[in-house]
Formats: C-alpha cells, structure tokens, sequence
C-alpha cells in the first residue's frame, strides 16, 4: 500500500515517510508528521494528501482531515512564499498588534487569512506565539520577530518583496526590523512555512536536507 | 476502611451512603444507587470522553470541594459527591447556557422535540433565559452524509457519540470533527459518504436533532407514536427493538439495550426495514390462480378450495417448506399441520443453503453470545459476519477491542472483521478440508496458518462456525465445529442467517428433527409426541432439494410455503423453478408476492412482524417474545390462525384458538422448551430472553459434529457466493431506503486470475455453472484467494446463477485475446 500510495512522491519524501512509519509501534502514530511531509508534497494539505495520509496510517481520511483541521500549522490552502504571522493575544494586542496588522496588510495587500495573488505574502493573525515579553511580535515563515513597530512591520515586508531571500532568520530580520527582545533563545534551523519542523529532524526532514 | 461490604465501596451521594462497585464511574453508580446526573456525552456503552461538561458535580478532596465532571469519575471507597448544590446547580445552567448560545432552538421543525436530552434537561436544569444576543453560527442545514443519514451541523452540541460509536463500537469512522474552537463540526470527508451499516445508531444516541434518519424525518412526533418491544426478524441474531407506531404504521424501529445480545444496537437493516412492513406491496387478500391468472378471492373460498386440493392426494405426495421467517408458534402449527392433519414427513424449514439440522439445533458444547465475553480466542469461519449477522459482528468486535480476545477469521476473501482480527486465513473454496488438516498437524506451514495454531492453543475458545457461501460445501461447518471442539475450553456457536432459522427447527421443521430438539428416528421422542398428537409419520422424510427434486419428477404432488421463496433463495434456482410449474398444486402463505408465489395455485396474506405475536429463537437458542403493535393489512391473517382454519376443513384440529396457546403445548410436548410461556417471557426472569433448555426443561439430541469426508473436486473456478447486507431479499427489496443500497453485481477475480483469464475491470464475462448462467462486469479483488470468483449472491443480476461450488468463466466475443 505504501508503495502505491507513494508512488507520485519524490524519492526523498518517500524515504522520509517510509522512515516515519516505521518509527512507530503503530501506524496510525506517525499522522502528524505525514501531514507535514505531504504538504511538503503537495504545496499545501490537499485531499489528495489527506486521502495518501490515510492510505499510509490505516486511518479513514476523515479522520485525517480531523487531524489536519485542527493544527493550524498544517496549511489546507496554497501559502505564499512568505507567510506572516501576526500575533494579536492579549500581550501584543495591548501593545499595538492591530496597527501593526494594517500597516502588514496594507504593505501587502493581503488580508488576514488570506494569500496575495503573486503568490508572495500569505497574512494571518494568530494566538500567542510565546514572545509575549517582546510584543508586539510576529513571524515570517514561523521565525519570530519581536517588539516590530507598525513601519517597521511595513518595511519588513518590503525587504522581503525586494530582496526576496531565500531562507528568512530571525536574527537577521530582528536585527533590521525588530525591537525589544524577550530573550534570547533563537532557533537556528532553516524553515520554512510548509517545510520541515526541527522536532521531525531524525527523519531527516529537517532543513539542512530537505531546502 | 471499615465500610466495604464485600468487594463493594461505600460511597455517599447528597448525604446518603450506598454500596458501589469500585471503579465504577460516578455517573453510573450514582444512577444506580437511583440519583439522576445530567449528561449528554456519555453513552454507557461508550467510553467515557468528558466532552459537554453536563454531568459536573462537586467532590470532596483534601483541597476542599471541587466541581469535576461524573462521566470520568471512578468510585472509590469514601467517596463524597454533592449533586445538588448550589454550585453544581450554577455550573448546570452556564454549561446549558453555552450549549445553547449557538443551538438554533427551531424544536418545533426538530424530529427530536419531544424526546431530546437537550430540550428535556434545559427544562430541569437550564438558566431559563438567555443573554446571547450576538448572531448565531450559521450552516447549510441539513445537508446528507449518506443516502440515509442527514446532518443539521446548527443543532449540533460536539458531544462526540457520533463520532465514538464510528469508531469504537462499529469500526467505520467516516464521521470526524474538523476544525476547532467555534468552528468546530461533525463531518465527513469531502467524497465519502457515511456509508456505515450501522449509520442508525448515531441517529439513536444524538442527544440532539442534529443527526436525523431520512426513512422517518418529519413523520411523526414522538408524542404521538406508541411503542412495543419485540425482537428484529431481520437475521437470526434477534436484536432487542422498540417498534413505534402511530395511526396503525410502523415509523421507527429503535434499539433496546438487551446485555445478552444487542446491546442497544442495530443494524440499518434492522432498523429501516420497518418500510416493508408499510409496502404497498403486501398481500391484502387471498388470491386463487385461473387460467394462469391471479384473482381475488375470499378467505372461505381460497381454504375450501386448498382443503379439497390437498385432501384429494395421499399425504405423502404432500411436502411443505418455510417457516424460518415466522415465530415458534406458527412454524409449530406447521410442523404439526403437516405431520398430523396433512400427514405428511417431507417437511424443511432451510432451503439447502443452511446447515445440517441436528447441527444447528442440536450441537453439543453450543455456545452463547455472551460466551464471547470471556473468550480469549474466538474462530470465526463463517459468512462475513458484518453483512449477514451484523450486530453479531458488533460483539465479536467489542470482544477483540475493547475485551482482548484475538480473533482467528477463515474466510475465502476479506471480511468486516479482518481489521481487528489477530490472524486471516484466506483460502479456496472447496480447500477448506485441507486447510483443517494443515491447522491440526503440526507440520511446517505458511505463516499464517502457523499464528492461527498458536491462537487456537490458547483457551477458552468460541468457534463460531457456518456457511462461507452457499456455494461452500454444507459439511465443511461441521468438520470446523469437530476441529474446534478439541480445542481448549471450547465452545461452537453453529451460525445461519435467516430470521427464526433456529426456531423453526427447535419447532421440528426438519424431516431429521421433532419439536422440542429431539431426533426424528428416537422412537421414545415418537412415542411422547404420539400421546400429545396422535400418530405421526415415519421418519425419513424428504428435505428441500429431494422435496423440489420430487415435485420435478412427480414423486411428490403439492407444496405448502410458508413464508418461503425457493425460486430466489435455493442454490438452484431452475430446479426450484422446475418444481413449482411441475407441482400439481402449490399453495403460498407469504406477505407479498414473491417469485415463488406467482408460480403458486393460490396465495393467503399474512401479517407478518409487528403484526403478530408469538416468540423467535435466536442462533445461540435465546428464545425472546415479538409483539404486536398494528393489524396486518386487508384481510391478512396470522399464519397459526389461517392453519388452524385449514385443519378444520380438512377434517383435523390443530388444537390452537391462540397463539399463546400453542406456545402452552409447545411447552408440553417440546422438551427443550418445557417450562416456557409468555408470562415468564414478558414479566418474569425471561424479559433479556431465556436460553433453551432452561432448567426446566432438556435437550434429547446431543449432536456432537463429526468431520465427514469432504469432497473439495470439481471442474473450473471456485465460486464463493457471499450474501451482502443489501441484498435482492425480499425485505430490502420492498423497503426502498435500503433497496436503493444494494451493491453493484459484479464477477470478482483477484489481480492475478483476471490476468489469467485476459480480462480487465468492467471488462463483461460469461459465468456458468449446473444451475444457470449469467453476464457480468469483471471486478478486482484483490483480498480474493486464487483460483476463486466471487460473485455477491440473491443480487438480481446474479441471482439466477445460484450457488453451485464452482463455475466456468467466458469471455464475451471481441474482448481482445
Ligand atoms: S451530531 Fe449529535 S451525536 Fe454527533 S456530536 Fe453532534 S450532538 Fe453529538
Ligand atoms: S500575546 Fe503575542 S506573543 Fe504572547
Ligand atoms: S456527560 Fe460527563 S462530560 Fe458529558
């Protein structure tokens, strides 16, 4: 079946999923990170990827589907090459996330929740994501900036539309756009929004391999 | 401490002690002890999940008083529980209060106003007022999950049942929330429908309307609808249901919670066939054939004519078939019609596609369906148990889910239960003898076949043993049963599906078998039954195919049916078709007409389920009571009543103004049903049903099974006939609902056969066997044991091949080579 299910992949994501599902005592366990690696497949979580998902864990792709909905890091739509990820909890939102949203919004032209039409910028607001002593903060591609101004915000975006980099750093970004920090504490993976997470790394899909 | 009584805790519920299991949840225990808690997530037959918060309560801890919620609360000795309070009373109203921010309260338009957890428990409960003023979550409403199911996504509380009984107790989660926090729904996938076959239930346990069932949406209220057990006369399983009526219709078919055997589930079929018992269809009035067509006719005139016909004939060119569809009471006055009053011994209640008869009712070591709770290993070579006996399969999964037993499945292709089994034998039809040789020797074996040994090592063992297929030889069951019985601790649950199978027999339908489960040819049973009857006929009867054999050829005359259709459910359909245009006179009594009926000389309506009362027998021989609730249709007649009309104008008396009545003489001349009446049925320690032989009561024929040679010959594809759910039977055929599921008809061959034969999916082949032939696409299984077809039987485009064991495959011209 995995061979079937498999057989579009790329020869490196089927390794890495065949090196998942045999990680675990139970099929059915290794879900989660499938998801990940079929969105890597497929750009985002299609139905495809979720039925492929299934196939693999012996789940019924609605059950899949539950898994995938529920995690809003797993991606049901097309990202954009950038995903920007404002935080507006209560720490930030006391400290001006709204403003810094617009003036995100605006620079892009994308509304929360939505992808522009190039393809370059996908906005969202989230919940707390844990910098709430450097607020307001937000992510690029889930890599934290803290304390952005709202025209710092605005011009973050515009480095990125004009100077495109391939792979986005939290300290660089911090370092041109950023404020106070709440620590120091920075993750020195390369990720991206659909790419690998660090905790799947022993499968070999964290970013050094799979960029 | 000090107040345990026995293994039993002292636990004290709003200032008063009672003795509790330890480790039960709070919930029950409180109930039990006769202290209502709230609740809309747990279902007691359901882990619990803690999800809607209703059932909060406050305990006493070291840290003072604490709200916690009963559903997950294990009793432990001590225990301290307020359900009262103040507290718990303010934590009632908000969890209803936030319930009820986005239910949409259109209980008026709602299927379930008037019997809804959510409405009744706002009224104990609830704050009585809203502060809501914000706008409601909005869906499409209601939109289908399946051609039988429809959700209303507004109504909707996220108590998960739904959702758990998919998955824990029926093993097809099509159903699952999707996304979070405000937004979160039950659903299905985007292309896959809730196709379970036990959708129902989740209609049943939605403790809101927001799962509703297209065969009774908006017709009726539950006000106005009357209920009475009774028992599913669907398969022989015999499910525990309540039937509701309103204006003399049956509208809804629920579940009862019976711990013996359903335990409060059904099957879709069991619950939505009550559409065939509303059909249009059935008989309303006798009908007598002349010139070869049907006219109506009045009860006294089709009797009189029936009584002239069958009185003119010796008795023995008299045969009569039927009766498993029918209660004990009437398959009694049969049995006793035919050996008395007609006096005839050709008389059979299967049809050839069962088991031997002293088998079915009579094995040694039989088990019971709660023997599958204590089991370690349970062997299923059988039919596919989740589309023949579906509520079986249900058990035999709770065992191996939720029980520990592993499950050893023997079966020529996939079956429901190869998800949880432990080992899946798959092989040939017709190799089933050499299969049993290779389990019991202790020679090197394929590996499955190595793992299904060290299973079977490990007792106690329930063997649940019976037809693959009708197309499998009838011995190879008992050659299992004799295998299984040396196995440690063993049990055999004997399995054939049609309704009261198992009663008909215990009511002596067999030319083998005498009511009451005693053999035919003990010339002492004889003698007993003499007294009560007068004299009976030799033994050495014919059974149903000599029966149609003789009928062809003319050794035999006439043919009385009861409830029984040999042109569409005999292996061989032309014989049986052969027969009934040979017959000098064929009567049917049936409730609509069938196949068979047609080619009859005249056919008498009955009432059928929910029209008439008496008792089934379910396989593990668990008699329970089936009730009335509205009168047949037209002139129809109960069949005990229209035999015992018959026997008159023959000049004979069954003995029987009643129903009841006769199940007074059964209890007198059936020795393994000696001690038996309704009372003890309906009010006394029979409600759960009563296993027969009661104490009461003993059981002459002591059947042990024995491994005959099996001839596993013959020329061309093995062919496995497997039954499915939906099939073209005449209770799915005339409820639409369900008729509208059967499958596509198709000729299964795996990957590598089908390359064999040269053919592709949907590509159309020739199968042709003894009994017939037909035309049918080609279909890819890949579960299917080699050198095997499978073709899904009683399916009208593949009913006229009937079930031999094997059949050739032709190509249709221009096919390619
Ligand atoms: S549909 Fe009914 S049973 Fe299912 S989660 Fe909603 S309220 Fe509960
Ligand atoms: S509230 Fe924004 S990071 Fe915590
Ligand atoms: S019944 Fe206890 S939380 Fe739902």
């Amino acid at each position: 079946m995995t061979a079937d299910t498999l057989a579009g992949w790329s020869a490196a994501n089927r390794r890495r999923a065949e090196a998942m599902l045999a990680a675990y005592p139970d099929r059915r366990s290794a879900v989660m990170p499938l998801l990940y690696l079929a969105a890597m497949e497929h750009g985002h979580i299609t139905e495809d990827a979720m039925r492929e998902v299934a196939a693999l864990t012996g789940m019924t792709p609605a059950q899949v589907q539950s898994v995938a909905s529920f995690y809003t890091m797993y991606k049901r739509d097309g990202v954009g090459r950038y995903l920007i990820s404002v935080c507006t909890s209560i720490s930030c939102f006391l400290l001006g996330s709204d403003a810094l949203l617009a003036a995100v919004e605006e620079e892009t032209g994308t509304a929360g929740g939505e992808s522009s039409d190039d393809g370059l910028f996908s906005v969202e607001h989230v919940e707390c994501i844990g910098a709430c002593g450097g607020a307001p903060a937000l992510q690029v591609n889930y890599e934290l900036v803290e304390g952005v101004a709202p025209d710092k915000g605005a011009a973050l975006c515009r480095w990125l539309r004009d100077a495109g980099p391939e792979i986005v750093l939290s300290d660089e970004m911090q370092q041109l756009f950023g404020g106070r920090r709440s620590f120091d504490w920075a993750i020195r993976e390369h990720e991206g929004a659909v790419a690998p997470v660090p905790a799947f790394a022993p499968y070999g899909s964290s970013g050094e391999e799979g960029a | 401490m000090t107040a345990e009584t026995g293994d039993r805790v002292t636990i004290t519920i709003d200032g008063r002690e009672h003795a509790a299991e330890p480790g039960a949840l709070l919930i029950k225990a409180a109930e039990e002890a006769g202290t209502y808690i709230p609740r809309f997530c747990w279902h007691p037959r359901m882990k619990p999940v803690g999800m809607c918060r209703m059932c909060l309560v406050e305990v006493e801890t070291p840290r003072g008083r604490m709200l916690t919620t009963a559903c997950t609360m294990p009793v432990a000795e001590g225990l301290v529980v307020d359900t009262k309070s103040a507290v718990v009373e303010k934590a009632q109203e908000g969890v209803l209060e936030f319930l009820l921010i986005n239910h949409p309260l259109d209980c008026p338009v709602c299927d379930k106003g008037g019997e809804c957890p959510l409405q009744d428990q706002t009224m104990s409960y609830g704050p009585g007022e809203s502060r809501f003023v914000e706008e409601k979550r909005h869906y499409e409403k209601p939109i289908p999950i399946s051609d039988l199911v429809l959700l209303d996504r507004e109504r909707c509380i996220l108590c998960a049942r739904c959702t758990r009984f998919s998955d824990e107790i029926s093993g097809d989660p099509l159903i699952e929330f999707k996304d979070r926090g405000n937004l979160t729904q039950v659903i299905t996938f985007p292309d896959e429908a809730f196709s379970s076959y036990f959708s129902g239930n989740t209609v049943e346990i939605c403790p809101v309307g927001a799962l509703t069932a297209k065969p009774y949406r908006f017709r009726a209220r539950p006000w106005d609808l009357e209920a009475v057990e009774s028992v599913s006369m669907v398969d022989s399983f015999g499910s525990r249901v309540s039937v509701q009526a309103s204006q003399n219709e049956v509208l809804r078919i629920n579940g009862v919670d019976n711990d013996p055997t359903n335990q409060g589930w059904l099957s879709d079929k069991d619950r939505f066939v009550f559409e065939a018992i509303n059909s249009e269809h059935r008989l309303t009035t006798p009908l007598v054939k002349e010139n070869g067509e049907f006219r109506e006719a009045q009860w006294s005139e089709a009797l009189e004519l029936i009584a002239e016909r069958l009185g003119s004939v010796r008795g023995d060119e008299v045969a009569g078939l039927g009766g498993a569809r029918s209660t004990n009471e009437e398959a009694f006055a049969f049995g006793k019609f035919l050996r008395t009053v007609v006096v005839t011994p050709h008389l059979d209640a299967q049809l050839d596609d069962g088991l031997d008869p002293r088998f079915l009712a009579g094995t040694v070591a039989r088990a019971t369906v709660s023997d599958l709770e204590e089991a370690a290993t349970i062997l299923v070579w059988a039919a596919d148990l989740k589309e023949e006996l579906p509520v079986l399969y249900l058990r035999v999964r709770r065992a191996a889910t939720e029980l520990g037993a592993s499950v050893v499945v023997v079966h020529p292709r996939r079956t429901g239960l190869d998800d949880v089994a432990a080992v899946k034998l798959t092989y040939r039809p017709g190799d089933g003898a050499d299969l049993l040789g290779s389990l019991r020797s202790k020679r090197r074996a394929r590996a499955e076949v190595t793992a299904a040994r060290a299973a079977l090592k490990d007792g106690p063992v329930v063997a649940i043993v019976g037809r693959t297929s009708a197309a499998e030889r009838p011995g190879l069951a008992e050659a299992v049963a004799a295998f299984a019985r040396d196995l440690p601790g063993a049990k055999i649950l004997p399995v054939a599906r049609r309704a009261n199978v198992f009663g008909a027999l215990d009511m002596g339908l067999s030319p083998e078998l005498l009511p009451g489960r005693v053999p035919a040819a003990s010339a002492q049973g004889r003698s007993a039954l003499e007294e009560a009857w007068g004299p009976i006929p030799e033994p050495g009867g014919r059974s149903a195919t000599p029966i149609l054999e003789g009928l062809r050829d003319g050794a035999v005359s006439s043919l009385v049916l009861l409830g029984c259709d040999p042109a569409r459910d005999h292996p061989r359909p032309i014989l049986a078709r052969q027969a009934l245009e040979n017959a000098g006179f064929v009567v049917a009594l049936d409730l609509f007409l069938s196949d068979t009926a047609q080619l009859a000389d005249v056919v008498l309506p009955l009432e059928g389920f929910a029209e008439t009362e008496g008792t089934v027998t379910n396989l593990e021989g668990r008699v329970q009571k089936v009730n009335r609730i509205i009168p047949g249709p037209g002139r129809s007649r109960p069949a005990w009543s229209v035999l015992g009309d018959l026997s008159r104008r023959m000049g004979g008396d069954l003995g029987a103004p009643s129903a009841e009545v006769l199940m007074e003489e059964i209890a007198t001349v059936a020795p393994a049903y000696r001690g038996l009446s309704w009372d003890r049925l309906e009010w006394g320690d029979g409600r759960e049903g009563l296993v027969v032989p009661t104490g009461d009561g003993e059981q002459p024929l002591q059947h042990v099974p024995d491994a005959a040679a099996l001839d596993g010959a013959g020329d061309g594809w093995a062919l496995h006939a497997g039954r499915v759910l939906y099939d073209d039977g005449v209770l799915t055929r005339m409820s639409p609902s369900l008729a509208a599921l059967a499958p596509r008809a198709a000729a299964y061959l795996g990957p590598a056969d089908a390359g064999k034969v040269g053919v592709e999916a949907g590509e159309e082949v020739i199968l042709r066997g003894p009994y017939g032939a037909v035309a049918l696409p080609v279909g890819i299984d890949p579960t299917l044991a080699g050198g095997t077809v499978y073709v899904p039987a009683n399916l009208p485009a593949t009913a006229a091949l009937g079930a031999p064991s094997h059949v050739e495959i032709e190509r249709l011209e221009g096919g390619g080579s």
